[in-house]
């Protein structure tokens, strides 16, 4: 069986580290390029389930600014990203919210992927 | 606000909470914190993507969490923050006390005595004015910021059709952005032949959503009366100037501009402080004190930096610095100068001292790999390689300096085999 080179570029850390990843078919022989063990472990994750995490805004009522930024307690599939930010969207709030609060629990119904607000947005007095 | 406090930090961003958080550690009874915005926090609030606090906090948080935790902080130790508030003016009185004239929606205007003053005013964005884009005047030209803060902040789109012009990070991140918020993205033009951003925003900004990033290329006209029609993109030559035979149309609505970053130094300019032309910030000694004794400068206001981690370690040596000042600490002046040589386009601090280690931020002219990094004859570091881009950020031991007698230091950056 051929082996063969599929190349990413780490986005774990600023750095961006050029990753070559082989693989004969589906099984995974080797990583290299990556400067540290996170780049080998976004390699295998890019080859087998590609995921990504994103931040976005949701409405809020009765507090300083009009949005309230949220971001995801764990990465989504990548190719299903517009499906959970449209998700996301459909969601509104109201002051006071305190940063690291839950908004929804399993996005997209998989387990353990929250919607959490990333700052406190208190009453307007 | 009281009338009289030992340090008065301008701007509540990350640089001027963490100034204002070091001085009360270094030992002084009371910090005030002047913020133009309604609440503390800076531009981080605005940038609620991931990526912020991997040095300093050791985990990957958003632009507000990172910015909360400053602000918890600073609401914590009881210091003052004065909001929707501007400094009109600063008089350096006698050695002792220095006068801040603040124009709130609180307080009005007011005059505030305080011992030492820390600047951390932030940056502003460039704009269409700085690159002279030929074309109508539109609405629908705006700096990728102002749109971040548009989108993310007040909850309006700034179109539905967008160009952006230049790839610095802000332009990366506000495509995909926007992109989320169901825009079309029409694609990313760089005049430069690499991207400004970095490589992971382009990966994970750009290419994941398909939008088109076209490098040695740049916008040649804004077409459109009341609002942004198209815009005539074109490849340009060695000499960066567009080549008009192979120019093509876009049609969008909005432009959107990532082309870098200005310091805001309008009140250090007024009140006398010494300039670095290429920084565009304060010239500053290893204690991050300006040419004015008792003023202190630390963050996008001395020059601008990719990482806000980078920005709070220094903001931190400031307000220890001006904390010390207040408590009357006066420090003999630094003894040698840092001067930025071959390869390197500026490097901050200015002046360094024998008696401390000490941290140098500074930044290439071009590209180069592998490369090694001089300071005089002390220091020979090798490094893969540098870009314009990413700050470089180099240590340096008191004990370098023991068997250094001269008065000058230049930095280098040669390449090598």
């Amino acid at each position: 069986m051929a082996t063969e080179t599929t190349s990413y570029t780490c986005i774990s850390c600023p750095i961006g580290c050029p990753l070559q990843l082989e693989h004969e078919v589906d099984t995974i022989r080797e990583v290299a390029g990556n400067n540290c063990d996170r780049g080998a472990k976004y390699a295998r994750q890019e080859f087998t389930d590609p995921r990504r995490s994103f931040s976005t805004t949701i409405p809020i009522a009765g507090a300083l600014h009009r949005r309230l930024p949220v971001r995801l307690s764990e990465p989504v599939p990548k190719d299903r990203i517009l499906e959970a930010a449209q998700r996301i969207h459909l969601l509104s709030a109201e002051a006071p919210i305190r940063c690291g609060e839950v908004l929804l629990r399993d996005l997209l119904s998989i387990d353990g992927i929250d919607v959490v607000a990333c700052r406190t947005m208190l009453p307007l007095e | 606000m009281n009338r009289r406090y030992d340090v008065v930090v301008i701007g509540g961003g990350p640089a001027g909470l963490g100034a204002a958080l070091a001085a009360l550690d270094a030992g002084t009874e009371s910090v005030l914190v002047v913020e133009r915005e309604p609440e503390a926090g800076g531009i981080l609030r605005q940038c609620i993507h991931s990526g912020f606090g991997l040095h300093h906090f050791k985990e990957e948080l958003t632009g507000p969490e990172y910015a909360e935790r400053f602000v918890q902080k600073a609401i914590d130790r009881d210091i003052d923050v004065v909001p929707n508030a501007y400094v009109t003016g600063l008089a350096l009185d006698s050695d002792d006390t220095r006068l801040v004239r603040v124009l709130s929606e609180r307080d009005g205007l007011s005059t505030i005595e305080c011992s030492s003053v820390v600047l951390a005013m932030g940056c502003r964005e460039r704009t269409r004015g700085a690159i002279r884009i030929p074309g109508s005047r539109p609405a629908g030209v705006l700096t990728a910021g102002l749109a971040q803060k548009m989108v993310n902040m007040m909850g309006y789109l700034p179109g539905r059709r967008i160009a952006i012009l230049g790839s610095g990070d802000i332009g990366l991140i506000m495509a995909r952005r926007l992109v989320l918020e169901g825009c079309d993205v029409v694609g990313v033009f760089e005049i430069l032949p690499y991207s400004n951003g970095l490589t992971r925003n382009v990966v994970q900004c750009l290419d994941d959503y398909g939008i088109p990033l076209h490098l040695s290329t740049t916008v040649a006209e804004i077409h459109g009366r009341d609002r942004v029609e198209a815009i005539t993109v074109a490849p340009v030559g060695a000499d960066l100037q567009p080549d008009m035979s192979k120019a093509w149309r876009e049609t969008c609505d909005t432009l959107l501009l990532s082309i870098g970053l200005i310091p805001e130094n309008e009140l250090s300019q007024s009140i006398g402080a010494n300039l670095d032309l290429v920084t565009g910030g304060p010239i500053v000694s290893s204690s991050m004190e300006t040419s004015l004794p008792g003023v202190f400068a630390c963050g996008n206001v001395l020059h601008v930096h990719d990482l806000v981690d980078f920005v709070t370690e220094e903001a931190l040596r400031a307000g220890r610095f001006a904390g010390q000042w207040a408590r009357g600490v006066r420090r003999p002046p630094d003894t040698v100068s840092l001067v930025p040589g071959r390869n390197v386009r500026y490097s901050v601090p200015h002046t360094l001292s024998p008696d401390r280690p000490h941290t140098i931020y500074l930044r290439c002219k071009e590209r180069m790999q592998p490369c090694v990094l001089r300071v005089g004859d002390l220091i020979n570091k090798k490094l893969s390689f540098v870009v314009p881009a990413e700050m470089i950020r180099l240590k340096i031991r008191p004990s370098l300096l023991d068997n250094f007698y001269g008065d000058r230091l230049t930095i280098d950056i040669d390449p090598r085999d």
